[in-house]
C-alpha cells in the first residue's frame, strides 16, 4: 500500500531552494546593472563635485557629508525600488505564467514558497548593499585621509597641534566608522519591511500595478506617520478627539513606522548610532517582517488558482 | 477489484465533488463541478474527457489541492488532497506548461528535484535520465525561452516524473507535440503503467485516450454523465465485426450472401480497414530516416 510521505510544515532546505532560485532569477533580469550606475555616480561625484568645495573649516566636512548623502540616497532608492517592484512582480508573474501550479503541485507548503520568495529578494538587496557599502567605505576612507593630509599641510609645522588634533577627530568622525555600516544595515531592514508589505499585498492583489501603488502609499504613510502620531497625541492631550484622529491612530497602529527605521540622516551628520538604538531597530524590523509574512501566509494559504 | 480478482489500492478518490465560484459581487454562483464522484485504482490509466469548460481542469485542480472543494472530498492514496503530504506522490503536467524562461531544462529539473528533497548524485543521475527519456539531452543547457511548445511539453513531462511519483496527472499531455513526439508520450504512458504508476489524464484527442486508458469518465457541464471501461463504453451491442486477412473475393461474396439470406441481420459496412493518418505519418517518417541512414552508410 502506498502511503504519502510526510511533509514538514516548514523546511529550511526547501526555502533556500526557492530563495536561491528567486535570487538567480533577479540577477538574470540584470538588476546588478544598478551597481555599475552607483559606481559611476560615486566616481563622478569625486571627480567633478567634491574638488570644487572651497573655503572655511566646514568645506571638508561638507565634502564627506555630500559623499555619504548621495550614497545613502542611491542605496535607499535601489533597495526601496527593488523591495517593492521585485516582490510585487514575482508572485503575480508566477500565477500568470502558471509556474506556480508546478511548484505548488510538488510537496511545497505555501509558507515555504512565500518565505523563499521574500528571502530571495532580500538576498539580492543585501548583496547589492554590501557592494555599495564597500564602495562607499573605500571612497570615504580615501577622501578622509586626503582631507586630513591637506589640513596638516595647510596648518604647517608651526600650527596649533590641539586645533589640528580637533580637526582630525572631527574629520574622522565624518569619515569611515562603524556607523556607516550600521546605516547600511538599517537601510536593509527598511527594505525588508517594505518587501514584506509588498508580499502581503501581492497575495490578495489582482494586478502588479495595484500592488505597486498600494505599497508606495503605505511607504509614504510610514514615512510621515511619526509626525501624525505626535499631532494626534497633542490633540488628545488637549481633549480633542475626532473621527480623523481615531482613524489616524488606527493607521499608526497598523502601518510600519519608517521614520523609526532610519539612521542615515544622523550618520551623514557624523553622529554615532547607539547600540541600543540599533538593537531596537532590529527588533522592530523583525517584528514587522514576521507580522506581514504571517498575514501573507494567512491570505495565501487558501488562495485558489 | 481488477479483472483478475486482485484487490488494488485506491489512488484517487473523488467523492461528491462540488465546486462553485461566486461572481464579483457575489450575486451569482457558477457551479463548475456538480457532484462528481470517481475512483482510480492504483496502476490504472484513467481518462477524463469532456468539452471545454465542462469541469475537467477544475476536477484535476481539486485532486491536486490547488482549489478547495465547496462540498465533497478528494483523496490521493488516502490523504486529503488539500494537505501538502498528498502531493509527495503526485507528478503533474499542466496544459501548456510554462517554466522560468531564464532557466535551462537541466536547471529546471534540478530546481523541481530539489523542491522534492532530492539532492547530490541522485539528483544529477535523475536529471540525466529524464532528459534522455524525453529526448532533450541536446538542448539541456539552452534556456527555456528559446524552446518550442513541444519541447516545453517534454520538459513538463520530465519535471512531473522527477520524484518518481506513483500518480501522474496529465492535462492535455500531447498538446503542441508533433505526431512522433505524441506517439513517444503515449508509449511512455504505457511504460509507466507497466511499472505500476497510476495515470489520470485529460485529453481532447479521443483516439489517444482510447489507446491508453483502462477506464474513461465523460464529464459534461460539470456532471459526470458516463463512466466505465473502454469496452463497456465503446461496445455497440447489436453489431459484430470481423477483420479477415487474405480473404478471396469469393469468400467475401459467400459471407455477404450468407448475411443477405438471414432475415434479421444486415451488413452495415464492409470494405478494407483504413490505417490512421498518424500511423501513415510515423511510418513515412521512419522510412525516410531509415533511407537517410542507409544512404550515409
Amino acid at each position: 500500500m502506498i502511503i504519502p510521505r510526510k511533509t514538514s510544515f516548514i523546511s529550511l532546505p526547501r526555502i533556500s531552494v526557492i530563495a536561491g532560485h528567486t535570487f538567480t532569477q533577479l540577477v538574470r533580469m540584470k538588476v546588478f546593472y544598478f551597481l555599475i550606475i552607483f559606481a559611476v555616480l560615486i566616481w563622478a561625484l569625486k571627480q567633478f563635485v567634491l574638488g570644487t568645495f572651497t573655503g572655511g573649516d566646514t568645506a571638508s566636512e561638507q565634502q564627506l557629508r555630500l559623499l555619504k548623502s548621495t550614497s545613502y540616497f542611491a542605496m535607499n532608492l535601489f533597495s526601496i525600488v527593488m523591495a517593492i517592484s521585485a516582490t510585487a512582480l514575482l508572485i503575480p508573474k508566477d500565477i500568470e505564467d502558471r509556474t506556480l501550479y508546478t511548484i505548488l503541485c510538488k510537496p511545497v507548503p505555501r509558507l515555504d514558497y512565500l518565505i523563499g520568495k521574500l528571502l530571495g529578494v532580500l538576498l539580492l538587496i543585501f548583496v547589492s548593499l554590501i557592494f555599495m557599502d564597500l564602495l562607499l567605505s573605500v571612497m570615504l576612507h580615501y577622501n578622509t585621509q586626503s582631507l586630513i593630509a591637506s589640513e596638516i599641510s595647510l596648518m604647517g609645522a608651526g600650527g596649533n597641534s590641539e586645533v589640528l588634533q580637533e580637526r582630525i577627530t572631527t574629520l574622522n568622525a565624518h569619515g569611515l566608522t562603524n556607523n556607516i555600516h550600521y546605516a547600511t544595515l538599517v537601510i536593509f531592514f527598511k527594505a525588508a519591511v517594505i518587501a514584506s508589505v509588498a508580499l502581503l499585498i501581492s497575495t490578495f492583489s489582482t494586478s502588479t500595478i495595484f500592488t505597486l501603488i498600494l505599497t508606495i502609499i503605505i511607504l509614504l504613510i510610514g514615512m510621515i506617520q511619526a509626525d501624525a502620531r505626535e499631532l494626534i497625541l497633542k490633540a488628545s492631550e488637549r481633549g480633542e478627539t475626532s473621527i480623523i484622529s481615531k482613524l489616524s491612530m488606527f493607521i499608526v497602529l497598523v502601518f510600519p513606522d519608517f521614520q523609526l527605521i532610519s539612521v542615515d540622516d544622523g550618520v551623514i551628520d557624523g553622529k554615532i548610532v547607539p547600540k541600543l538604538t540599533l538593537l531596537k531597530i532590529t527588533i522592530v524590523s523583525f517584528f514587522y517582517v514576521a507580522l506581514y509574512t504571517s498575514l501573507s501566509w494567512f491570505t495565501f494559504r487558501k488562495k485558489e488558482f | 477489484m481488477t479483472d483478475s480478482g486482485v484487490t488494488r489500492d485506491i489512488a484517487v478518490e473523488v467523492r461528491n465533488l462540488v465546486k462553485s465560484y461566486k461572481s464579483s459581487f457575489k450575486r451569482q454562483t457558477f457551479q463548475a463541478v456538480d457532484n462528481v464522484s470517481l475512483q482510480i485504482e492504483s496502476g490504472e490509466v484513467y481518462g477524463l474527457i469532456g468539452p471545454n469548460g465542462s469541469g475537467k481542469s477544475t476536477t484535476m485542480k481539486a485532486v491536486l489541492g490547488l482549489i478547495s472543494p465547496t462540498a465533497g472530498s478528494c483523496r490521493v492514496f488516502g490523504a486529503d488532497s488539500t494537505r501538502v503530504d498528498a502531493r509527495s506522490e503526485i507528478g503533474f503536467l499542466p496544459e501548456n506548461p510554462y517554466f522560468y524562461k531564464h532557466q535551462t531544462s537541466a536547471e529546471t529539473l534540478r530546481f523541481y528535484g530539489k523542491l522534492c528533497g532530492i539532492r547530490g548524485k541522485k539528483l544529477t543521475n535523475k536529471v540525466n535520465e529524464l532528459l534522455e527519456l524525453v529526448s532533450l539531452e541536446h538542448a539541456r543547457d539552452r534556456r527555456l525561452g528559446g524552446y518550442s511548445k513541444g519541447m516545453l511539453q517534454r520538459v513538463g513531462l520530465a519535471q512531473a516524473l522527477i520524484q518518481e511519483p506513483q500518480l501522474l496527472i496529465l492535462d492535455e499531455p500531447t498538446a503542441g507535440v508533433d505526431p512522433i513526439g505524441s506517439r513517444e508520450i503515449r508509449d511512455l504512458i504505457l511504460k509507466l503503467k507497466s511499472q505500476g504508476v497510476t495515470i489520470f489524464l485529460c485529453s481532447h484527442l479521443l483516439e489517444q485516450v482510447q489507446e491508453v486508458c483502462d477506464r474513461v469518465g465523460i464529464i459534461f457541464e460539470g456532471k459526470m454523465v458516463n463512466e466505465g471501461t473502454l469496452e463497456e463504453l465503446t461496445e455497440i451491442r447489436n453489431q459484430h465485426e470481423f477483420i479477415i486477412k487474405n480473404a478471396s473475393p469469393a469468400l467475401v461474396q459467400d459471407i455477404e450472401d450468407l448475411i443477405a439470406n438471414n432475415q434479421q441481420a444486415e451488413v452495415v459496412r464492409s470494405g478494407k480497414p483504413r490505417s490512421s493518418l498518424e500511423k501513415l505519418f510515423i511510418d513515412t517518417a521512419n522510412e525516410q530516416k531509415h533511407n537517410k541512414k542507409g544512404n550515409k552508410s
